[in-house]
């Protein structure tokens, strides 16, 4: 028998048109986190613990392809199942939610679908009242960001997204985070050009950086994907105490590094729907006593770190 | 397509020539940092899809590039703090694009060999020459960057042709990863004869398959490399055996896996006797010292074995 060593590639596959220092686009510049000067926050903070809330509407007819956000629709329409269980965050969770965050003194950024916005103005209010900042995060979980969808479909959601959510929360509304992480090859442009002025959506650094689109610069900020409750509780099935021990642990790692090499944060991600169940929501109650209780530490809202960040990180 | 990989020979685990690493240790154990580089726009491989998502996939693209940006350093220090040398199993391009992470490497002593050019490179679909030419921009780039010779290889994404190991032989390669038969270093059958060694590389105890495949909490793959030595240092006092961490900085280096490095590291070097080794070490201990003799010792369990 002999080989199957024939080649099948184009020639393309031997041409490598980006080797050369830095990375392979030109998003940003490549940086190394311990190469960055010691800096502090303002006063005198070491370790800023951002809270970000999803709030998210997922459709019970929303397309599975091609991309099933965390959350999606894993059952056969109509999955009544699914769709209460997501609901759940926005009724129950929520709430409950509220509580330990009021209890704790923190004051979240809401990433909100503009639809959850639209069908509980109740909710919206609630938010409002606590003086949380108005993320926004698309229109909703069947409307996902990436380059199938065209760029004048793209367009009017990121439009419809900040414009429902400045219409009704009366915000300025200068953050975006794409649903399910996913972006399209000009979404950051689309996010600029409706008056967005920072993103959360890759997860490169645990420190802001400057993000280059055609229609301006964009403050890029490290919303933790890998540490959410999305990936650890809902998508990789671990029960609450890995999640405590991990969000602990990395508490643990930032604050030394906070006092050693600079100011540094934690970004907590958190699903109303996931971490808000009854099993679950003590474990968060211990981590927000611990953060809120140490020395150095401070919650902020995703506003108040790019301002943070860009009077106070190190010019690079 | 061929029945089998055809590159080894059986060998029971019992009744082995004995195996006696430096210094009288039991386990040889070695610890392989993947730094790797994903492009965000690679060609298209006719074999498997790259990327997860609809390009640009920024979230499992970003996710791996974290390891370049934050991670490296992170996992590089706590290896250093415990006098752990890294055997780098390098997307030779890195060496292009981040030349400061080689030049980290090289200062703590750590040795690089191919992981290929890019990890969105696959070897699939590659004529034999084709191959030869990875391989031999493998080893022009990691003597450029580093001075290194290139003696250890893990196909890019495991991703393997049907003569690959056969064509590392040729190119002058003395260690292959790509096969995980074995507890200890052992011959590999290539069609030229020459003297190839496959070194145990364990996806057991890997980061990507524990962590990310199989969703494993940190602190239960802490405990699952802390059994693995356990059984592998006892079972060192009868003949030597190896143990391999293969690691991803884009995983090992969060911050909320970091202490799991910290103590598996600690726990291991706290045993008397361990060699800690680099890949290239135990390929030439082997090489010089047990290669004929196992290759001696199995002939009678593969009396039937030709390579077709």
């Amino acid at each position: 028998m002999s080989p199957t060593s024939t080649s099948q590639v184009s020639a393309d596959y031997f041409t490598y048109p980006h080797r050369r220092p830095g990375v392979d686009h030109t998003r940003y510049g490549h940086r190394y986190l311990r190469a960055l000067p010691k800096f502090e926050w303002p006063n005198g903070k070491r370790l800023l613990v951002w809270v970000t809330v999803h709030l998210e509407h997922f459709p019970m007819d929303m397309p599975s392809k091609p991309i099933t956000p965390a959350g999606g629709m894993d059952r056969p329409y109509p999955s009544v199942w699914d769709f209460s269980t997501r609901d759940y965050g926005n009724r129950v969770g929520i709430f409950r939610l509220m509580k330990v965050l009021d209890r704790h003194g923190v004051k979240a950024s809401a990433a909100m679908n503009s639809e959850v916005a639209e069908r509980y103005p109740f909710l919206t209010q609630e938010i409002m009242r606590r003086g949380w900042e108005v993320m926004a995060a698309g229109v909703d979980m069947g409307h996902l960001h990436h380059s199938q969808i065209g760029r004048e479909a793209e367009q009017a959601l990121v439009e419809k997204s900040f414009g429902t959510l400045r219409r009704l929360t009366g915000q300025a509304v200068e953050g975006w985070h794409s649903p399910a992480f996913s972006q399209s090859a000009v979404t950051p442009e689309l996010v600029a050009g409706a008056g967005g002025k920072f993103i959360a959506d890759w997860i490169n650094d645990e420190l802001p950086y400057a993000f280059a689109t055609a229609n301006g610069e964009l403050t890029q900020l490290p919303l933790s994907h890998d540490l959410s409750d999305h990936k650890v509780l809902f998508q990789q099935n671990m029960a609450v105490e890995d999640y405590e021990q991990q969000v602990n642990a990395a508490f643990d790692v930032l604050q030394a590094e906070s006092m050693e090499r600079g100011g540094r944060i934690l970004s907590l991600s958190l699903s109303p729907w996931i971490v808000a169940q009854p099993s679950r929501i003590k474990g968060l109650d211990r981590l927000l006593a611990r953060f809120a209780a140490a020395d150095g530490a401070a919650f902020v809202t995703g506003g108040e770190l790019a301002a943070a960040w860009n009077s106070h990180g190190p010019k690079t | 397509m061929l029945r089998e990989p055809f590159s080894y020979d059986y060998a029971p685990y019992q009744g082995r020539p004995k195996i006696e690493w430096p210094n009288g240790a039991r386990v040889a154990f070695w610890v392989a940092p993947n730094i790797e580089f994903y492009e965000l726009a690679p060609p298209p491989s006719p074999t498997r899809t790259v990327w997860y998502r609809p390009e640009p996939d920024i979230l499992n693209y970003s996710m791996r590039d974290y390891g370049n940006r934050v991670g490296f350093h992170r996992m590089a220090d706590v290896m250093a703090k415990y006098g752990v040398r890294g055997s780098v199993s390098l997307n030779v391009a890195v060496c292009d694009h981040f030349p400061e992470i080689i030049e980290r490497c090289c200062e703590l002593e750590w040795e690089l060999f191919s992981h290929g050019v890019y990890n969105t490179r696959y070897l699939y679909n590659l004529s034999e020459d084709e191959q030869r030419k990875v391989i031999r921009d493998s080893r022009d780039t990691i003597k450029r960057a580093s001075g290194q010779d290139l003696d250890g290889w893990l196909s890019p994404a495991i991703s393997n042709g049907e003569t690959t190991q056969d064509l590392l032989a040729e190119e002058g390669i003395k260690y292959t990863l790509d096969l995980f038969h074995d507890d200890q270093p052992m011959p590999v059958k290539v069609r030229r004869r020459q003297r190839l060694v496959s070194v145990p590389y364990m996806m057991e105890c890997n980061d990507v398959p524990v962590l990310n495949f199989k969703n494993t909490p940190p602190e239960r793959y802490l405990q699952i490399i802390k059994d693995h030595f356990d059984q592998l240092y006892e079972e060192g006092a009868e003949s030597g055996t190896v143990m391999c961490v293969p690691l991803h900085p884009y995983l090992i280096g969060q911050p909320h896996r970091l202490a799991i490095l910290d103590e598996a590291l600690r726990y291991v070097t706290s045993h008397d006797k361990v060699w800690l080794a680099t890949g290239r070490e135990i390929a030439a201990w082997y090489e010089q010292n047990y290669y004929d003799r196992f290759a001696e010792w199995m002939k009678p369990f593969n009396a039937t074995q030709e390579k077709v």
